[in-house]
């Protein structure tokens, strides 16, 4: 119990640093929001105009202070160039960035699993040699270009699925899948590999245990032996990086949404980048960061699931 | 003379490593009868444990066992079966009892379960019956409270009831061998016996036969038919335990022996622990292994291997046997 | 004696050629599956044309990566363009050539900036412990928890594309991880006999730091940097591929792709030239740096 407090407390510092630095990074840096809304050929007053208008002439602590501030009241600014609230900004769109992750995950998942579990089995054996050379070129494969290629062969030659698009799930969920197939696939085809590792190396570590000896000495079949008794005790390291992916994937939606036109979060954040609509940025990052916090709180309950020490601890008190 | 259960022939177990073959376990033969007890005895990395797993078949891939080892249990050569056919044999034939029985169940799995795999999958029991027949088991075994204790998982459990449950898995499907491969050395000393008694009366009461090895003099003294003492993979002396202890032969066991503390003895005495370590089983010496170690070794041990000679009871690998007409 | 010692001697002489025999196959056995193969030497000998092309670019007598040829706009592989032409005109070839100048220049940096700058916090952290292992600690944690894309987009927007920045900026995204390791190795060491003994000696905290405790935690840093190397090559194909890494004409191979993208129902050859250059190179960097890395642990497992 001290120990998620402890934690808590150390997220709740990580948020304020991030959001401290993004400000900063954001704001004290030339090139500021106020050119970009004048346009290109205004004068250094109209440009003052903009500034005082927009309060940006104000000393930058007491900026950050009322922008943090906003936050935890869900006040997150308005964004300069198209006046759209940004807090309702991000939370229409991630909904569908969400979507697309956990579509990612559980494909990735589904096929780092089986995969690990091969590779764990017969460590340097034919399966494992075969799974690790696909997981290298797997990885060597960037989403952007498994995105290219995927979009090249089922949207363009075979014509399967969509190259581009999104379908809300009110158009039925079939219709809204479709389109997501191909984006969540150039997704888990990466994050694949680093689950399937990581589940492989804990897993020969796990099968090397003394009670994978005993289930063995009890006559259990391999298969059995994988499913019932090494992959839980084997999958806390994968759990953890889960956990960890969620950055990382946040960072690949950004630019398979734009491949494949998915208004999700990401899409938001290139349009803030290529405007310099700073206010949607500082947004757009805080929540980044928020969503990984979260989502490694998660992966702590998770354990408590996977392992009944940790569970029955905390029942028990 | 009674059933032969198992019939070791020439058992011989080496391991692949990065400096070369290490051969753990070289030629050991012996037999087993239904309703005895044989103590193999050894220092750590005699060997002992390996010729466990070389008889339950449990060895990683990076071993090879040597043309010619036969296994025969119940009649049958376990080395040259399948891993499905051996499936079926681990469980109903043989069983075998871990050392440290902190880390040989299965944390994630909940006591009750890791027993029932067993009966449901060799003896077809339907899951109620399992688990009736596990909280038997438990009982059985001495468990305080077997039907709450069958939902319970293993960190909920002290040691020497983690090892009572271990051995409830192994009796699980009436097994006609049975490996308990230093079932005490992780307990404590006021547990160790009543672990050693349970599996006793669980070998008399089921008429099983029982392998023990531990690395403890005083652990097979009451308690085996036989001893057989084991050393740079190589079985030294073999012998009832009775004569064993009277007739020691070989200078190893007397150094073994003497390394049990007595009760007679005055309070800070100094326990006679066996200097040197055991041989590189990968660049073996050509001699005796024990020479290097030996009180009494000579010239001769140090030049070719002894072979067991003896009694079909009483059998030694030495050149100059102690507590014999050649030795005084 | 002497008679004794020269029997036993022709004995073991004797037996010696069968027992080495043995050996011999057991190590062997044991070692195979760290020998330099095939799959070693192949991706080298990529990686050594890929580099050779990169640093000669301006020798080989190609049309340079910003010459338009209107005579073939958009072109499949003809005469005088043996990769064709992007939409502009401009040669492929030599686009791809100019643009593997930037991955790899990038790819080395990246890392070595990354891993060095962690390696010395990492140390920091590990050494001196408290406060100081605190701060560090909270700055690793909030540089983890910004995607790594979305502080090199904060990058490109606040500093600009110059290829330094991007060097610096993805060499930034390596830190967090290699403080990590670093900080776990040096704690793991500091409190050694021997850092014991030469702090007990007098010896400064800067003599400790670099004589005895770097030369125990450079082999993970170094198979570390191993692992970046492809890594980095593909952050920044992705940034480029945004339009956010050097800024045009400069070519590099995501933008080239990028570019390619919006043509390619007509002249796939646009994007997949380049497409199949990195994935090439990149699996080249994977499969060596993943040999290497298991040769090292080999090593260090043999001296010991």
């Amino acid at each position: 119990m001290n120990y998620l407090i402890k934690r808590f407390q150390r997220l709740l510092i990580v948020l304020g640093v991030v959001t401290l630095i993004t400000f900063l990074l954001v704001n004290v840096l030339p090139g500021d929001v106020a050119y970009e809304i004048a346009g290109m050929d205004s004068s250094e007053e109209e440009v003052q105009e903009i500034r005082e208008e927009l309060g940006l002439n104000r000393p930058v602590l007491i900026r950050y202070v009322e922008w943090v501030t906003g936050i935890f009241t869900g006040d997150w600014g308005t964004s300069y160039i198209s006046d759209e609230d940004v807090w309702e900004a991000i939370t229409d769109r991630f909904p569908v960035s969400f979507e697309l992750m956990i579509l990612a995950q559980i494909l990735a998942l589904l096929l780092a699993i089986p995969a690990g579990m091969i590779s764990a089995f017969r460590p340097n054996g034919r399966g494992d040699r075969i799974i690790g050379t696909i997981a290298f070129a797997s990885v060597s494969m960037p989403s952007f270009m498994t995105a290219i290629l995927l979009i090249y062969f089922f949207s363009l030659h075979l014509g399967w699925l969509p190259a581009t698009g999104y379908e809300p799930l009110s158009e039925g969920l079939w219709q809204n899948l479709r389109p997501m197939i191909l984006p969540a696939l150039s997704l888990a085809l990466v994050e694949w590999t680093i689950l399937m590792r990581t589940l492989r190396v804990e897993m020969i570590a796990v099968l090397q245990e003394n009670y994978i000896a005993l289930a063995r000495a009890k006559g259990m079949s391999n298969l059995r032996i994988l499913l019932v008794h090494a992959l839980r005790p084997s999958s806390f390291s994968m759990i953890t990086l889960l956990g960890l992916q969620v950055a990382r994937l946040l960072g690949g939606t950004i630019i398979i949404e734009q491949i494949f036109g998915i208004p999700g979060v990401g899409r938001l954040l290139i349009h803030a980048v290529y405007t310099r609509d700073f206010i949607v940025i500082q947004g757009c990052v805080t929540f980044f960061a928020l969503a990984f916090v979260t989502a490694n709180f998660l992966v702590d309950i998770a354990y408590a699931w996977l392992d009944p020490r940790v569970r029955t601890r905390g029942a028990h008190g | 003379m009674g059933e032969i259960i198992l019939d070791v022939r020439n058992q011989r177990t080496a391991f692949a490593t990065g400096r070369g073959m290490l051969q753990a376990v070289d030629g050991v033969s012996f037999t087993l009868e239904r309703g005895k007890t044989l103590g193999v005895v050894g220092e750590s990395g005699s060997g002992k444990s390996v010729l466990s797993r070389s008889i339950m078949r449990l060895l990683p891939g990076t071993s090879m066992t040597g043309p010619g080892s036969q296994i025969l249990l119940n009649g049958k050569d376990l080395t040259a079966m399948t891993e499905n056919q051996l499936r079926r044999m681990r469980g109903p034939e043989m069983a075998i009892v871990f050392q440290d029985p902190m880390t040989a169940l299965n944390p994630t799995l909940s006591i009750g379960k890791q027993i029932m795999e067993v009966l449901m999958f060799h003896l077809k029991m339907s899951k109620r019956d399992a688990r009736a027949k596990a909280v038997d088991l438990l009982k059985a075994v001495g468990l305080p409270q077997p039907d709450v204790r069958v939902d319970q998982y293993p960190h909920q459990l002290s040691g020497g009831m983690r090892q009572r449950v271990a051995i409830a898995i192994a009796i699980a499907c009436e097994p006609d061998l049975l490996i308990a491969d230093e079932p005490t050395t992780a307990l404590d000393v006021t547990v160790q016996a009543e672990i050693l008694d349970l599996l006793q009366r669980m070998v008399r009461e089921r008429n099983m036969a029982m392998i023990l090895i531990t690395h403890d003099m005083g652990v097979v003294a009451g308690r085996c038919d036989d001893v057989a003492v084991m050393y740079a993979g190589k079985i030294v002396e073999k012998a009832p335990v009775r004569s064993l202890f009277s007739e020691t032969r070989m200078p190893y066991t007397a150094a073994l022996l003497s390394s049990i503390p007595r009760v007679t003895d005055p309070p800070h005495r100094k326990l006679d622990a066996i200097e040197g370590r055991p041989p590189d089983l990968i660049n073996p010496p050509p001699g005796c292994p024990f020479a290097p170690r030996c009180r009494h070794a000579e010239d001769a041990c140090n030049r070719a291997v002894p072979e067991l000679t003896g009694t079909a009871d009483h059998q030694w690998a030495c050149i100059k046997p102690l507590n014999t007409e050649a030795a005084a | 004696m002497a008679e004794l010692s020269q029997s036993s001697g022709k004995r073991a002489a004797a037996t010696a050629p069968a027992q080495q025999d043995r050996h011999a196959a057991a190590i062997a056995m044991y070692r195979k599956r760290n020998k330099f193969g095939l799959f070693f030497w192949i991706p080298l000998v990529w990686l050594i044309i890929v580099a050779i092309a990169a640093i000669g670019a301006p020798f080989w007598g190609l049309p340079p990566a910003d010459e338009i040829d209107w005579v073939y706009l958009q072109s499949p592989p003809v005469e005088g363009h043996p990769l064709g032409t992007d939409v502009l005109g401009r040669d492929l070839l030599s686009r791809i050539i100019w643009g593997a100048r930037v991955s790899l220049t990038v790819g080395f940096a990246a890392p070595f900036i990354g891993v060095g700058a962690g390696m010395i916090l990492g140390m920091i952290a590990g050494y001196y412990r408290g406060w100081a292992d605190e701060v560090i600690g909270i700055a690793i944690d909030s540089w983890l928890a910004i995607p790594g894309l979305v502080v090199l987009l904060l990058f490109a927007v606040v500093f600009g594309g110059s290829l330094f920045m991007v060097c610096f900026s993805l060499g930034l995204l390596f830190i967090p991880t290699a403080a990590r390791i670093t900080r776990a190795a040096t704690l793991n060491y500091a409190g050694r006999e021997f850092v014991l003994a030469a702090r007990a000696m007098g010896a400064s905290d800067f003599r400790i730091l670099t004589k005895e405790v770097l030369p125990n935690i450079i082999w993970p840093l170094i198979a570390f940097i191993l692992i970046d190397i492809p890594i980095a090559i593909v952050i920044e194909g992705a940034l480029s591929f945004l339009g956010l890494s050097v800024k045009a004409p400069t070519p590099s191979w995501g933008g080239i792709i990028a570019e390619g993208r919006e043509h390619l129902s007509v002249s796939p050859h646009i994007s997949m030239y380049p497409t199949i250059v990195m994935f090439l190179t990149v699996l080249s960097f994977n499969l060596v740096g993943d040999a290497i890395r298991r040769r090292l642990a080999d090593v260090r497992e043999g001296a010991i």
